[in-house]
Parts: C-alpha cells; structure tokens; sequence
C-alpha cells in the first residue's frame, strides 16, 4: 500500500468538510476522486499533501505516518501535489519554475538544471521555458504546475483539477502527458470533473459528497450508481427504487 | 546583463575617485561617492531578504544600528579600536535576527512589515534611553587616529574604496545566493509560498538563512558608517529612515536583482545631496519629500524598477519577430 487515508476528517468550526473518508492506493494505480462541486474533494487532498492538518484521522504514506506533517516534508517523502488554482511562480521563467522543483532531489545547481530540461521537453514546455510563467494561459501554467511536480521526482502525484478549462484538444494532450507520467512509475489520484477523463485514464474511482466517499468502483459503474447520480443532481433523478 | 557587462562598471567605479580629483568640489564628490556606495550595500543587504525572498522588512536600522552601535561602543568605554566592534556587531544582529526572526515570520506580507517597523522603533526607543549606550546623545569614535588600526583618514577616497571592496564582496554573495539553491528557494517563497512548500521548500528555515546574511551584512553597512563618521546617536543609526532609505534605494533600482540597489543608490543619494545642499539646512525634511515622490513614481510606474524597465526594453529589442528566445 503506497497511501492509505483512514478516517480523515477536517472540520472548519461546525462546518465539516470532510467527516471521515478513507482512501488506500496501490503503488502504481491511477485513481480517480469525483464529486460534485463543495463535496470536500480538495480539502481532502490538502490534508493528505500536508497543506491542512487533519482535525482526526490518520494518513500513512508508504508505511510512514505523515499526518499533520508540514506540507515539505510530504514533498520530500515523495507526495507531489498540484492545485485547483494554479500556483505558479509567475515572475520566474518557465524553466526556473521547473528547477525550484528539481532542486529537491539535485541540490547542484547544474544537475537540477539538466533535470529541469528533461521535464520542461518531456511536458512540451521547451519553447516557452525562458519565457515568464505569467505569461502562460491557465492550460499552460496547469502544464507547468505538473511539470514542476514532475521535477521533484515524486511516487504520488496528486492532481487537483489539473485539467480543468482546457479545450478538448488540450485535454487529449493532456490525458497523453499523464499516461507518460504514470508509465515512469508515478502513482496518481486525479480530482477531476471532467468525465471523459477520469473514463479514460482512472480504472478506480471514488465519489465525495459531503465529506463523505459515497462510492467506489470503476467508473464506469460508478457514474451509473443511483445515490452518485442523486448526488450530482439532486433527489429525484437517482432512479425510481428509492 | 551579458557575462563581462559588469566589468566597465567596475572599472567605472574604481575610476571615479580619480576621475573626480580635478574637480573643484573634487572632495564633495568623492565624499558623496563614498556615501553611494555605502547607501548600495545597505540597499543591496536588505535586497537579500526583501527582494529576493520578498519579505519586506522596514526595521533593517535595528540590524544598522548594531553594526554602528558595536565599533564606537568599544571606543567609548575600553578605548579599543573601533574595528574590533565590528564582528560584535554582526554577531549582536545575527543573535537579533534569530530572535526576531522566530516570531515575525509566522506573520506575512503587511503584518510583517509592521512587526518589523515596531521592534526596531522599540529598539531604538530603549537605546535612546539608555545610558550605557549613549542615550539620546550618541556615541563618538577617536577623534584624532591613534594608528591605522583606528581607520580615521581625512580624505573620503580610502574609505570609498574600502566602501567599493566591500560591495564586491556582497555582491560576489549575492550573485552566488542568486544561482544556488537558496536563490531559487527564495525567490519561490516571494512568489508562494505555498507553492513553494508543496515543492518541497523549508519556508521558514529559508526565510531565516536570508534574514541572517541580511542583518549580517546590514550590520556590516552600519559599521562602514560609523567608522567613517566617528559618530551614531539613535536616529542616525536606528531611525525609521535608515530602513525605508534601503528600501527605496532597492526598489528604485530593482529590488530581487543584483544591481538593482548599486543603481538606486547612484540615483538617490546625489539626488538627496543635491537638495540638501541646493536648500541648506531648512531643506532636511525634503529628504522626506524625495522619498515620497520615488515611492509613488514606482509604485505608479514601474513596480519592478529600473532594471525591470530596461531589462523589459532590451527583451522587446531581442524578440524581434522570427527570432526565438530559448533559455540559454
């Protein structure tokens, strides 16, 4: 078991945002965490990055237990994260921004340089990479933001959203960037919206609503599940055999 | 800049004083060129944490002041030579970093500019009345050099030159800080610092390493000030304007690059002579006014200052179209 999240709970006051999800990832597996809009799927993902320390709840990342652990140390374990709204570094240039994240793992100055190019050609930022981030529309700084996690060589590698507002030609690329990810090792759980995504790249997947994982399984049963789709669209349209 | 840019600079600044001798007011200009210097270390100090890890401090004098404070407190009460107060110095505001530092950088962005500017006006408060340290009179250093020990010279040109290697040096830091590992962390932090956690960045153990080699070197700037002019009390030394005149000359010239503060200081300083002596005593509280006028004008023109702006005109000059830029 890469991660395993038990009972991971994160209350804001009286507010709950997550009351008590779990999630167990196998190294190598693509996993897919949906859920409609204010279901706590971020807030999850921050706590297992380490962004939020959970209010109760475990989180073991390969055997170590990390909960309420700062968020750079995560990092240095090897759980990489992207977020919702891309957080880029807009006044460095595109490659510096990938070396930030290949000084990880290559504290020298040329070694994580020669990294960062690697990453910057791999994800197709080459010609862009002396250009500022700032420059770079939102599919450009989601590419960056996976490119700079990419860098500092992670086993996990938690998406948020990461392809959100891009066109369906993006996407595709996109979708093709993951694969080539996932096929130098890299485990991902991916929050996605976008169902043709998540149908194409995820063989699991687990729904959130309300702070709760309402259901799991591939994704293809999932969407079809009754209580998933009442989730998404309210009382009424889950099927007649409530 | 280009890999040798930075060499006619140099040899402009070696030459200045030179250049200058013949000059009818050959000393006012060699004092004043001193002075510039002695404002781009400052400036180029500050820049460390201020504008590389964007951490804006405006209590800098509390490290300024410890660096003038040290070298004449040891003249004053043991007769030592004033040199000899000057690591005491650094090492006093490396000790102020740390305890400062602690604290402080839980709070971000505005909340810790205003942290800062209250420690340091408490400092300077409690120096101001305490005796021991000269209260609201000051401290004075020899007035006549015992040896050359005690660094006293009547023309301005050794100290400008001492000025000039100690520049080098801080740059030769920052230049190396700017490359390595601590640069880029740094500067990541000033652009998120969640971001820059999520990669794997110690935030506020790197904020820390750029707070220490600031005051380290803030403190070193103090004491260059108060070896060439034998006195500190507690506005000159750890006045609020201390800080802010860092700040401006940093932001003037472009604060998170290398010589972005030497710039601003070659702007600022002769500008602020210019209207103190143009306007005689009665013209001091236009250092004010100056200071107000270049904050606004940056703040309204050109936030990156003026290395932005021609680093911005040379960009537009190179990518013409049909030429791409790779990062070389």
């Amino acid at each position: 078991m890469l991660l395993s999240a038990e009972k991971v709970a994160k209350h804001f006051g009286s507010f709950r945002a997550v009351a008590g999800a779990d999630l167990a990832v196998e190294e190598g597996e693509i996993v897919g965490l949906i859920g409609p809009n204010g279901a706590g799927k971020s807030t999850f993902f921050n706590c297992i990055a380490g962004d939020v320390a959970p209010t109760s709840g475990r989180v073991v990342f390969d055997g170590i237990d990390v909960t309420g652990a700062p968020a750079e140390a995560h990092a240095r374990l090897g759980i990489g994260r992207t977020f919702q709204m891309p957080a880029t570094f807009d006044d460095m240039t595109i490659l510096d921004n990938v070396m930030v994240g290949a000084f990880l793992r290559h504290p020298r100055r040329g070694e994580a340089r020669d990294r960062a190019l690697e990453v910057v050609e791999m994800t197709g930022l080459k010609e862009q990479a002396g250009l500022r981030a700032g420059n770079l529309g939102t599919p450009g700084r989601k590419r960056l933001e996976i490119a700079r996690v990419l860098a500092a060589g992670p086993r996990l590698m938690l998406l948020d959203e990461a392809l959100a507002g891009l066109t369906p030609g993006e996407i595709q690329r996109a979708i093709e960037l993951l694969r080539a990810i996932h096929a130098l090792g890299i485990t991902l759980v991916i929050v996605e919206h976008i169902m043709e995504v998540i149908l194409s790249l995820t063989r699991r997947v687990l729904v959130f609503n309300q702070g709760h994982v309402i259901a799991s399984g591939k994704p293809q049963d999932v969407v079809n599940d009754p209580a998933v789709i009442e989730a998404y669209l309210g009382r009424g349209h889950g099927g007649a055999r409530r | 800049m280009t890999r040798w840019g930075w060499l006619p600079l140099a040899a402009a600044l070696l030459a200045y004083p030179w250049a200058v001798a013949g000059s009818d007011s050959a000393a006012f200009l060699q004092d004043m060129g001193a002075l510039v210097l002695l404002a781009a270390i400052s400036a180029a100090a500050w820049n460390i944490l201020g504008g590389y890890a964007g951490q804006i401090s405006v209590g800098h004098a509390m490290f300024f002041g410890a660096g003038a404070y040290m070298p004449l407190l040891v003249y004053q009460h043991w007769q030592m030579p004033p040199l000899l107060g000057v690591p005491l110095g650094i090492a006093v505001s490396l000790v102020v970093a740390l305890v400062v530092g602690f604290p402080t950088f839980r709070l971000s962005g505005h909340y810790f500019s205003m942290a800062t500017i209250a420690v340091a006006e408490l400092v300077r408060i409690v120096v101001g009345n305490w005796d021991f340290l000269g209260a609201a009179i000051g401290l004075q250093g020899p007035a006549r050099a015992r040896g050359w020990y005690d660094l006293i010279f009547r023309s301005a040109v050794p100290y400008y030159y001492i000025f000039l290697g100690v520049l080098a040096l801080l740059l030769l830091v920052a230049w190396q800080v700017q490359r390595s590992r601590l640069g880029y962390y740094l500067r990541a932090v000033r652009a998120g610092e969640r971001a820059a956690r999520s990669l794997g960045v110690p935030v506020r153990r790197y904020k820390l390493y750029a707070l220490m080699l600031s005051a380290g070197f803030t403190s070193l700037a103090g004491a260059l000030y108060a070896l060439k002019t034998g006195f500190v009390d507690p506005d000159s030394g750890l006045g609020i304007l201390v800080s802010v005149q860092m700040i401006i000359i940093a932001a003037l010239g472009g604060a998170g690059t290398l010589l972005g503060p030497l710039l601003g200081a070659m702007i600022l300083v002769p500008l602020q002579t210019a209207t103190n002596t143009w306007l005689g005593g009665s013209g001091s509280g236009l250092t004010y006014i100056v200071y107000g006028g270049v904050i606004m004008l940056i703040a309204r023109f050109e936030p990156g200052g003026l290395l932005e702006l021609w680093h911005r005109q040379v960009t537009a000059r190179l990518a013409r179209p049909g030429e791409v830029r790779h990062a070389a």
